[in-house]
């Protein structure tokens, strides 16, 4: 019998093609930019690369928004839970890890597993909200949420622990990963954790829950009516959501050596909504090029615009919303098939001529 | 409304606990603390509340939440600041902008002429695209050679802080408005007006050409020549308008001021539904993504324009008196001296802020119901609430409606910055703190009900001022020696936990209807 080879075979790196690729140029990244420094590849390995070393800071910050908007695309885009609270997740977990290891000196483990409680008790408190309210409502109840979060964290009588409305400063991160003199471990290992949770999400949502997920976002009433309790697989998201999100405040209290009460506004839910919506809703991997385009363009605007960078950022989402209606994976999964086809009818073209 | 005490059970429970706590509040404090507590409240409440019902007029009949709002009523704060402290610059302003504004009323001739051109031939649809570019670029060319008398935000002695500094003493004095140098007046008009007729050739002509172009009456023709020779008769007039405004009394300056601040954001909000809210009906979360965007937009204009520091706006004459019988203690005396303050129970009680405020804050909502409720327009607007599909398949043109409620909607929220001006001072994030105190008033009324909005206004406001004195006055905790007093940052968190509480019982708010 012959062996159809039209039919590409099924297996793990064929279905993650992409994913494998881009694994690969950000691993070798840092030692690319350093040699285009003059630095051999030895000389990154051991930190002295000035350049590759700037550049894995960048992607470090890209790595943890990437995680960050991850979550919430789980919980807004797969799940369809507006939420404006989501920032509570990522100021929990980056206040946690900063106050057990400079105040309690606690082992990395431990707070590690310190963090994952936390992140399990705030998706309880969301849950406990979740059957009562709907849409709009849910939004704006997870927003009173994180904003009594938000002024608890910058009051005064917590000052000696949260540092007040300065935040959390002088945060020791433990040397073995320590981001000032271990940085390329540090740029691994965030790199492989945004990895994992990005295979973990991709199997969630092909998963029988995660396809009960969506068809929460598409019609809740209709997956009630088929007898799935609905409110099980939102709290499922809502936590899986909440420890990602914790996770990446944990990069990030390791990564920074201070912690903005910022972390718990408004501001950074917006932000991740923004990455989102950039990506494309609902699309995963939309999150990650969403979280690179958004910190490239905003570290980009500042260094050479300054004070004129949230004016060309605005100006620059609107044309996005304007133009690019479902973001850019979403917009490419719709267009892809047209340009293939161009292709294809380009490339006819060219052999009939010949 | 019918009364159905068994249904609506949590309902009455939760007005009465409210009542029950504001009673409370008010026992713990002296007369006269209670009376400008609530009248503080009040005055709050208003200025959310103008916020809040364009808010929820909007979102109720357009789904869109416009997270721009707050800016908007940023905006209006600093354009009635222009026009009350700086008439030169405003009257400067005057001419271009009519100019600007001229060629798009003949947005029909406009139809009609892109319509003959693509009946002719397939390559005059190219004019559109030309007219587009060359009237940009025209705009380009004459707009920073245009002379306009401005104030200067590096230079202190000339930034927004000293003229309102100035202006406050009555020792303002307007520098003198700049001559044409680069280019003669004649060619200025004539440029300007050129520009906007190619710039609104070009772009009206763009998504009509497929659609059917409405009739060109003589209302628009009537319209474009009252604004240009409005326009050329300001530039004719600049200095005696100049003159006439500045000696004018501030009391009728600052009604000029809020209506030209109103008039600015009823045709702001109209040009925003029409070119960037329209394309995304369909697409309802990228709402929220535009608005927010225009919302940092809007804050980097106007740090550019008026500059980063905060500044106050002088009270209008009507409500600066502190000469002779003042405070006064009737409302005769207040009549006559134009008092700043009232004595009432022993209480000194800002006339402008606690009782002007919610004055205006009572008529417009006064207005507003029976514009709601006595209205054709106000019976589409119900309706559309209600059910849009429903109204469109009767026939009746939704999208005009939509622009219509949108322009009051920012026109509202515009009225609300010129009045808390005088009393709140201009700052670039007066916005940011005041969408939040609307969307929380909002939350706790009911999203999309009207009535709602004014409680739930009324409610943040008087909670909001209840807590603020309460730290000065201190809660003493019963059974023990402890006296609480509620600090600062605690006043918006009461307001979302109210919020909270509120939602966690009736999750449509106070006065909303079940889904």
């Amino acid at each position: 019998m012959v062996k159809d080879t039209s039919i590409p075979r099924h297996n793990f790196i064929t279905r993650n093609q992409g994913l494998a690729i881009t694994i690969l140029v950000l691993a070798l990244l840092p030692f690319v930019v350093g040699l285009f420094e003059g630095a051999s590849p030895a000389q990154v390995w051991f930190n002295e690369g000035g350049t590759s070393k700037f550049i894995e800071g960048l992607a470090i910050e890209i790595f943890i928004l990437a995680i960050f908007a991850l979550s919430y695309d789980l919980l807004f885009g797969i799940t369809g839970l507006l939420s404006l609270g989501h920032s509570m997740f990522f100021a929990t977990g980056a206040y946690l890890t900063g106050i057990l290891l400079k105040n309690f000196e606690t082992p990395l483990g431990l707070t590690v597993l310190w963090v994952l409680g936390a992140a399990v008790i705030n998706a309880i408190i969301f849950g406990l909200v979740l059957p009562r309210v709907k849409g709009i409502t849910f939004a704006l109840v997870t927003l009173g949420i994180a904003s009594v979060f938000h002024i608890v964290i910058m009051s005064r009588e917590l000052g000696e622990l949260t540092g007040a409305d300065v935040g959390l400063q002088r945060i020791p991160s433990p040397a073995f990963i320590n981001p000032a003199t271990e940085r390329l471990r540090f740029y691994f290992l965030a790199l492989a954790i945004m990895v994992f949770f990005f295979l973990v999400y991709k199997r969630f949502v092909s998963s029988p829950v995660g396809r009960v997920c969506v068809a929460i976002r598409e019609n809740e009433g209709r997956a009630l009516m088929l007898g799935y309790n609905t409110f099980v697989f939102k709290f499922a998201a809502l936590t899986l959501s909440s420890i990602t999100a914790s996770v990446a405040g944990l990069i990030h209290a390791l990564y920074q050596p201070i912690v903005s009460p910022n972390t718990a506004g408004l501001v950074y839910t917006i932000m991740a909504l923004l990455v989102v919506l950039i990506g494309g809703v609902g699309t995963l991997n939309g999150a990650l090029i969403g979280a690179a385009i958004y910190r490239l363009l905003d570290f980009g605007l500042r260094r050479y615009l300054g004070e004129m960078a949230s004016f060309v950022n605005g100006t620059i989402y609107i044309l996005i919303v304007l133009f690019l209606p479902y973001g850019i994976v979403g917009t490419w999964r719709l267009k892809s098939f047209d340009i293939r086809q161009g292709w294809k009818r380009l490339l006819e073209y060219f052999q009939k001529s010949k | 409304m019918k009364i159905n005490l068994r249904k609506d059970l949590p309902r009455w429970l939760t007005l009465l606990g409210l009542l029950v706590f504001f009673v409370v509040a008010a026992r713990g404090m002296e007369t006269k603390d209670w009376v400008i507590t609530l009248l503080r409240g009040l005055s709050v409440g208003s200025v959310t509340f103008l916020v809040a019902s364009g808010f929820s007029l909007i979102f109720g009949l357009l789904d869109v939440l416009n997270m721009a709002h707050g800016t908007m009523f940023m905006i209006g704060a600093y354009i009635s600041w222009t026009v009350y402290v700086r008439p030169d610059t405003f009257v400067d302003l005057l001419t271009p902008v009519l100019l600007l504004l001229s060629g798009f009323t003949l947005s029909a001739v406009w139809k009609r002429i892109a319509r003959g051109l693509k009946q002719k031939a397939n390559w005059l649809v190219i004019l559109p695209w030309v007219g587009l570019i060359v009237g940009v670029a025209a705009m380009i060319y004459f707009l920073p050679r245009y002379p306009i008398t401005i104030w200067d935000v590096g230079n202190y002695s000339q930034s927004p802080v000293t003229y309102s500094y100035l202006a406050d003493q009555g020792l303002i004095n307007l520098p003198p408005g700049l001559p044409f140098e680069e280019i003669t007046p004649l060619a200025a008009v004539l440029g300007l007006l050129a520009a906007s007729l190619l710039t609104a050739f070009g772009l009206t002509t763009f998504g009509a050409r497929s659609q059917a172009a409405p009739p060109v009456s003589w209302k628009n023709l009537i319209l474009f020549g009252l604004l240009t020779v409005t326009g050329v008769l300001t530039l004719v007039f600049n200095d005696p308008l100049t003159l006439f405004l500045t000696e004018l009394n501030t009391t009728v300056l600052f009604a000029i001021a809020l209506s030209v601040g109103v008039l600015a954001g009823v045709l702001l909000g109209s040009v925003m539904e029409a070119t960037l809210i329209r394309p995304l009906y369909s697409r309802p979360i990228y709402q929220l993504m535009l608005t927010l965007g225009l919302s940092a937009i809007g804050i980097e204009v106007v740090r550019a324009i008026w500059g980063r520091p905060e500044f106050v706006m002088p009270k209008p004459s009507l409500f600066a008196g502190v000469g002779d019988g003042c405070p006064a203690t009737s409302l005769a005396d207040l009549w006559t001296n134009h008092c700043s303050t009232i004595m009432l129970f022993d209480g000194r009680i800002r006339v402008y802020n606690e009782i002007f405020i919610p004055l205006v804050g009572l008529i417009v909502l006064a207005g507003i119901w029976i514009l709601l409720q006595r209205s054709r327009l106000g019976m589409i607007i119900r309706a559309g609430v209600q059910d849009r599909e429903m109204v469109e398949a009767l026939g009746i043109n939704v999208q005009r409606v939509f622009n219509t409620v949108f322009a009051m909607g920012v026109g509202l929220a515009v009225l609300g910055g010129g009045l808390a001006a005088p009393s709140m001072g201009l700052s670039n994030a007066m916005g940011e703190a005041l969408i939040l105190n609307a969307l929380i008033a909002l939350a706790i009324g009911g999203l999309t009900n009207f009535p709602g909005a004014a409680l739930g206004s009324l409610l943040v406001g008087l909670l909001q001022q209840v807590i603020i004195k309460y730290g000065a006055i201190g809660i003493p905790i019963p059974f023990t020696e402890i006296v609480f007093k509620p600090t600062p940052p605690l006043v918006p968190a009461s307001t979302v936990l109210l919020m909270v509480f509120i939602l966690l019982i009736l999750p449509n708010g106070l006065l909303g209807k079940k889904e």
